[in-house]
Parts: structure tokens; sequence; C-alpha cells
């Protein structure tokens, strides 16, 4: 018979290295036609990093998503970067970006002011626009600014920053310490139908809603979370490399590594979480890897509600899960 | 500047004969399949609006992709580029007693062979040190790779791997980590194979114990991942006439690559140039140099490219693979279920080398006790060397498992005080302001937002 059941696991997870310096550097480049060109040194590895970081510039500059073009990953041409690891790439490097537009920003308000009679101080980036704080209607447009400042200012706006997340080093004894500077916290909870004459579990749907901080490109996140959920079940239910009494993998294929296809995926509730951190590029904080932490633990939950069976060695197979379910009825006859 | 098609006609795809105008070029496809390309498609209302940040933008590799435009390395050639192939160990442990590459030499289409004794720098390894780039003396696992081979092909290089001899002699192989920790058989001799650990202790765990009404102790165990990209591994490099290397990569982290590369290669970094090409996805598994500086070398013996593509094999074997932990969690709590003590012990698996286990060890430990207010806290965490493929960064740097062990006993604590699950959570959060395991004063924390936010939408019904 079919047996359904709840399940919800939260979490918390860091954002970069544990205490260990993980710097990012970042150069913009304002163009005198008002788009931009961002230099990092990290990678996209296919999470959509690259959009994601020249939103960041783009937000910071007043401009559109479009008008930033993102050249990255050549030790020769893109500053340092400690790459696409540990969830680090929007804080970190956004923070790095935001630090190295605010910096080509400036110069532009200084090419600016005298043109608009005002302090650079009074001036704001926005609608691709240079304007005067409170007086939105003096304005010259960013294109009109960047030229000037380069041709007739000889000052092109151009500008280069790090970030590094202040740490404190963790007591040896005691592990006291700051190790990371921000983290993020989330909740799923996971329906599931487990056959209990066959241990064979389905996750029916799971609800995922996480914290990012300002979510800089929310489709992007969702995509994310989607991701690390699949991940997450190929966790809980199937995933596991085995050996022989030699040391050797029996299962280095996808034969016989079984592990989820969208066939497998349960219906998803993906929601953020209305969250700004201050110390985030405008607000944000991550998203990579805390998508697939509590998705196993949600699921082992449900396993438990539908058929009170505790699973406590992953993965839950049909094969453990039937052999626990056994268990349990010959201890309850 | 002109490129050879990299695709045929036949195959009914776009045919680039000139790079520089690509993106324009008119496309002919075959007649019998007029497949129309949107090369100029409109943007998007959210790349186009400001403010950027918030706006749902598409992505413009994601078009690429689309279009079959990426370039992935494996889509990648140069004239006269070569194949590189490695050999793995036959062996979890053993002595390397010789090594005899001459008679895959002496294959016809093979340029060269190498070896570990040709490496400048033989060893690597993000926190220390202690994987070779190619075995010369001892095997620790069966993915270590023995020698390498670079010929005209894949199928060439392959079948002159099984020309190579390696004479091996047998050392006690070595599984179980619980058996690891009593150190009778050494993997990194002299070194104990316990080779990092983590304490975290805050208050008084022994006396938040006898003060608890109900004492939960359980075991919890996790096993080894795979990350499986769908890009494998792979790699080309080019060694120049003026002594500089390029390396197409698909590594994510090419400043600190560049600086693996300068210390196996002996080579100043000025003279080193790193390409991180658009990854095929990552998890972690693509944060270290596998197979670059055997490229490196096997180029500069050859004076031609040289490529490497991890088969799926190689993939599971040869690269880092997710840590399995076991996790001992005694919890002690009251009768209203809030948390007073809890004792946590870890051994991790930690493979034939270190890799990123500092990292996953530390994380680990930190988050071992769950986004949670506990007074009184000890974790003790080891990570342990066997004879197993090399554990390393893998998405979520040990929290996934963590997570596993303390929502599962959170469940059974609120099943014996007859609790609901969501109700025991939100009496145990972190609030704003609350204090980590390690003493940090948390910022922007949302866990009771999150966990009713979902119950929410979920339809949790509180029992």
């Amino acid at each position: 018979m079919k047996r359904t059941g709840k399940g919800m696991a939260c979490m918390w997870y860091p954002i970069g290295f544990t205490v260990m310096a993980n710097p990012s550097a970042a150069t913009v480049k304002v163009n005198t036609d008002g788009t931009a060109t961002l230099l990092t040194g990290t990678v996209e590895t296919g999470q959509g990093a690259l959009t994601v970081l020249g939103q960041i510039a783009a937000e910071t500059l007043g401009i559109a998503t479009d008008d930033v073009h993102v050249v990255s990953g050549d030790t020769d041409t893109t500053p340092m970067d400690t790459g696409a690891i540990a969830s680090r790439t929007t804080y970190v490097t956004g923070n790095a970006i935001v630090r190295a537009a605010e910096a080509a920003r400036q110069l532009l308000f200084e090419a600016a002011a005298p043109l608009l009679n005002v302090k650079p101080d009074q001036l704001e980036a926005r609608d691709k626009k240079i304007q005067v704080l409170g007086f939105p209607s003096r304005f010259l447009p960013i294109s009109q600014v960047a030229h000037h400042a380069e041709t007739n200012v000889g000052k092109p706006a151009i500008g280069s920053s790090s970030y590094n997340p202040p740490t404190v080093e963790m007591d040896p004894e005691t592990g006291q310490g700051k190790p990371f500077n921000t983290y993020v916290y989330a909740t799923q909870i996971a329906e599931v139908e487990v056959d209990d004459e066959t241990g064979e579990v389905v996750v029916k749907r799971i609800v995922a809603v996480h914290d990012c901080g300002q979510p800089i490109n929310p489709m992007l996140v969702e995509g994310q979370i989607q991701g690390g959920i699949s991940m997450g079940v190929g966790y809980a239910l199937q995933e596991e490399i085995l050996f022989d009494d030699q040391g050797k993998q029996i299962n280095p294929n996808l034969t016989n590594y079984i592990m989820p296809t969208s066939l497998d995926m349960p219906e998803l509730d993906v929601q953020l979480v209305d969250n700004y951190d201050p110390t985030g590029p405008h607000g944000a904080k991550g998203v990579g890897e805390p998508t697939a932490v509590p998705t196993a633990a949600a699921i082992m939950n449900a396993i438990y509600d539908a058929v009170g069976v505790r699973i406590t060695t992953l993965p839950a197979t049909a094969e453990k899960v039937m052999a626990a379910i056994l268990e349990k009825n010959a201890q309850e006859a | 500047m002109a490129t050879k098609p990299t695709q045929d006609l036949d195959q009914k795809t776009i045919v680039i004969e000139d790079t520089e105008s690509a993106l324009n070029a008119p496309v002919r496809v075959k007649e019998a399949h007029p497949i129309i390309y949107p090369l100029s498609l409109p943007e998007t209302e959210e790349r186009k609006a400001t403010p950027a940040v918030g706006q749902s933008a598409s992505r413009p590799d994601a078009r690429l992709h689309g279009l079959g435009q990426t370039k992935y390395i494996d889509d990648i050639k140069f004239p006269n580029m070569i194949y590189a192939k490695v050999l793995r160990s036959e062996k979890a442990h053993a002595k390397i007693i010789s090594i005899d590459t001459s008679e895959a030499e002496a294959m016809p289409g093979v340029y060269a062979t190498l070896t570990g004794k040709e490496i400048p720098t033989n060893t690597f390894g993000p926190t220390f040190q202690d994987q070779p780039v190619l075995s010369d003396t001892v095997v620790r696992h069966r993915g270590d790779g023995v020698a390498a081979v670079a010929a005209v092909s894949e199928q060439v290089a392959q079948e002159a791997l099984k020309k190579i001899k390696v004479v091996y002699e047998d050392l006690p192989v070595l599984l179980d980590p619980e058996e690891a920790l009593k150190d009778e058989v050494l993997i990194h001799p002299p070194k104990s194979n316990i080779y990092t650990s983590k304490v975290i202790k805050k208050g008084d765990v022994e006396k938040g114990l006898a003060e608890s009404d109900h004492i939960f102790t359980n075991r919890y165990k996790t096993q080894f991942q795979e990350h499986v990209p769908i890009e494998p591994h792979a790699s080309i490099a080019l060694w120049d006439g003026n002594g500089r290397v390029t390396l197409w990569s698909s590594l994510g982290r090419i400043t600190l690559g560049r600086e693996d590369m300068s210390r196996t290669l002996n080579l100043p970094q000025s003279k080193i140039r790193m390409i991180g090409t658009i990854v095929g996805g990552n998890f972690g598994g693509k944060n270290e140099i596998t197979n670059e500086p055997i490229l490196a070398l096997l180029s500069k013996k050859t004076g031609r490219p040289v490529k490497c593509t991890y088969t799926r094999e190689d993939e599971f074997v040869s690269s880092t693979i997710r840590h399995p932990f076991i996790m001992d969690f005694t919890t002690g709590v009251n009768k209203e279920g809030k948390i007073l003590a809890r004792k946590i012990k870890m051994i991790l698996d930690g493979g034939a080398y270190c890799s990123w286990t500092g990292t996953t060890i530390g994380k680990g430990s930190i988050l071992a006790a769950g986004p949670y207010n506990i007074d009184n806290l000890q974790v003790e965490s080891y990570a342990v060397y066997t004879n197993k493929t090399t554990t390393g960064a893998m998405r979520g740097f040990g929290a996934p498992q963590v997570c596993f062990a303390y929502e599962s006993q959170m469940d059974e604590i609120a099943k014996t005080l007859g609790i609901d699950p969501l109700e025991i959570r939100l009496r145990n959060a972190f609030r704003e302001g609350s204090l980590s395991p390690t003493s940090q004063t948390l910022h922007s924390v949302v866990v009771e937002e999150s966990l009713l936010q979902a119950a929410e939408a979920f339809g949790w019904n509180r029992s």
C-alpha cells in the first residue's frame, strides 16, 4: 500500500571561505556610449554568475543589465578571483564589483559636477543618467558624461577594487571566532509516497523557501534552487558510489550509479524569504550550495511520517526502506 | 581570422567560416533541413530595464547554449593537436617498483609519455600538497595516475596505455574510516591517518546534558556522492616558442589554478596563461588542478597542443567526490523541547588525499548543531585517510551530511515529546542577534520566517 508522509528540514549555511582570506577583485570600465565592460577573474560554471555580476555592476552605474558586457576567466586580462566556490561569487565578487563600479562612477560624478554646477557628492547615477540628487530634471545622459570624462577631462571612468569578507580566526581549542561574514537560511518541506510492500519512495512535492538576501536575479535564484533540490533528491534516495573489498569502485558509470532525471523530480514550489543583507552587494548574499542542503533531511523525515521507519544511513534505497519496514513489522508482531 | 569549419554540413549544423562576423554571418544550412537560427532576437524587457537588480534578466550564455554556439573544451580544436590519456593505478595501495613506458612510446601515433619523475614539483593540493600529479613511488587509491600518453588520437592513446608496464608491491589496503583512526596501517607515513580535526566548544556540555529531561543519542551515516557534471574535466595545454604555456581549462578558479601550475611546473606565473572556459557544471569538483600540469609537460615535449577530456569513469574514480560522514549526536532537551546541550562526534572519510577536507570539516563542524540556539555545545570531528577515492569540495562542504543528522534527530525529539516538528524548530531557531556555535553574532537571520512561510505554502497542519 502506498502511504504518504510529510517532513521538514531547515538549515543555515555560510557564504565564502572559513576564516581564510578569499578575495575577489574587479575592474569596471564605462564606455563613451554609456555602456560598460566588467572584468572578473571568476568563471561561469553554469549557474548564471556572469549575468548576476553584470547586473550588480549595472545597478551601481544606474544602467541596464544589457548595457554591461562581462569579460571573465583569463589570467592575462582579468583580475584575481578566488573562484566559483563556497557560494561566494554573488557576495564576494559582487562586493568587489560594487566597489569598482563606485570608483568608476565617482569619476563620472567629478566630470559631470562642473557641467551641472553642483558638487560631485550631490549626484547620483540612475536610469542611464547622472542626475542631481533631489532634482532629477537636472541631469546629463551617462554616455555624454563618460565621453566628456574621457575626451575633455582626460580621466576615463575606469574603476578597480577588491573585497575580502572580514573574519576572526577561530580559537584552536574552542573554535570560538567569526569564520564567515554572513549566512543564509532555508526551510524545505517534502511530501513523499512510500510503497510499504516494495520500499520504493517517490517524492511528490517539495516546498523550498530560501533566503539569499536581496535576489539580484529571481529567475536564476529559482533555477539554482531547483538544481540543488535535484541533487538533494539523488543524495536522499539513489546516489552512492560503492567499493569492493580491494578499494575498486563498483559503479563508476551512469548505468549503475543512478541519479535523478527530470522524471524523478517532484512538483516544486520555490519561494524566497524577503530579506536584505546590508553587508552584501545591493543586499544580496548567495544561494548556490545551500539549495542542496536540507532536501535529504526533509525526505527522511517524510519517510518516517509515512511508514514510521527512521533511515539513519543515506541513501534511502527501496531495499533499505523495505528492510526497515520488515524489521519494524517483526518487532510489532 | 579564418578558421576551419568546426562541423560538417552533413551534420545539419551551422558552418562558421569567419569567427569575426560569426554572429551576423549568413547561416548556411542544408536545404533539406531549413533551420532558422534567431541570431538577432530582440533583448527582453528585463535586460533593458533599470534598476538592474531584481530583474529576471535572461543570460547571454544561455542563448549561445541554445544555439549550440557555446564552445566547451571538447569543441575546441587547434592545428596539430594531440590527445592525452592517463593510466590509473591497478591497486588501491601499493609501492611502485618500476614503470616502463618504452613499448608505449614505440607505438605508431604515440608522440610522448610522461611519468611523475619528470614533473618538477610532483605534488599539489589546496590545503596540504599531499597529492602527486602522477604517482611515482606509492599509489594510495585506484584513481591515482601513474603515467600519461600523448598520441594522435584518443584511441591510440588509450591503446598505448595498455603497453605501459607498472610493477607494484602490494601494501595493506585500508578502507574503513573507523579502522583508519587506529593508525595500524599508515597511508602517508610517518603522518597519522587523522590528518585534520576540528573542535568547537561553547558553554558546558556535560552540565547541560545533566540538566536535561531527555537525552537522545543517535548515529547517522552518509555515503560517497559524485558531482556528475555533464561536462567532464577537460583541458588543453599549448606550450609556445617563448616558453609560455596557455591552458584552456574547465577549472572553476583560474587565479589559484595558475599558482598551482606555477608551483608544479616550477615556472613563473607570468609565463602561464590560464583561460577558464564556459564550464558545463562544477558543483565543487572542478576546484583544483587535475591533468593540467601533465598536459603542459606533454605539450612542452612535443611542441603541440595537447588535449585531455576525462571519460565518465575517469570522472568517478580520479576526480574528487563527497565525504561520507559518521555522526554521533547526543542531545539533551527539557520537557518543552528546548535543546539544552548537544555533543557531536564526527568521522569524515577523507579518501587518499586531503583535497578540500579542511574546508569540509570546518564547515561541517560549525554547522553541525543546526540553526538553533544551543548554549552548551561540543563538536569534535576527525578526518582520516583511506585507500579510496579522494573526497573534496562538493556543493555544501559537509552541510548536507550534518543537516541530515540534526534534522533527523530534531524529528526524533519532537516525536518523543509529542511536539509538532514545526513547533519544536520554532522554539529553538536562531533569531536576529543569536550567537552561533562559534559565538558570532548573527545578522539578517530568517530561520523562523522561512519555517513559517514554507509551512504556509505547504499547508502544514500542526499536530
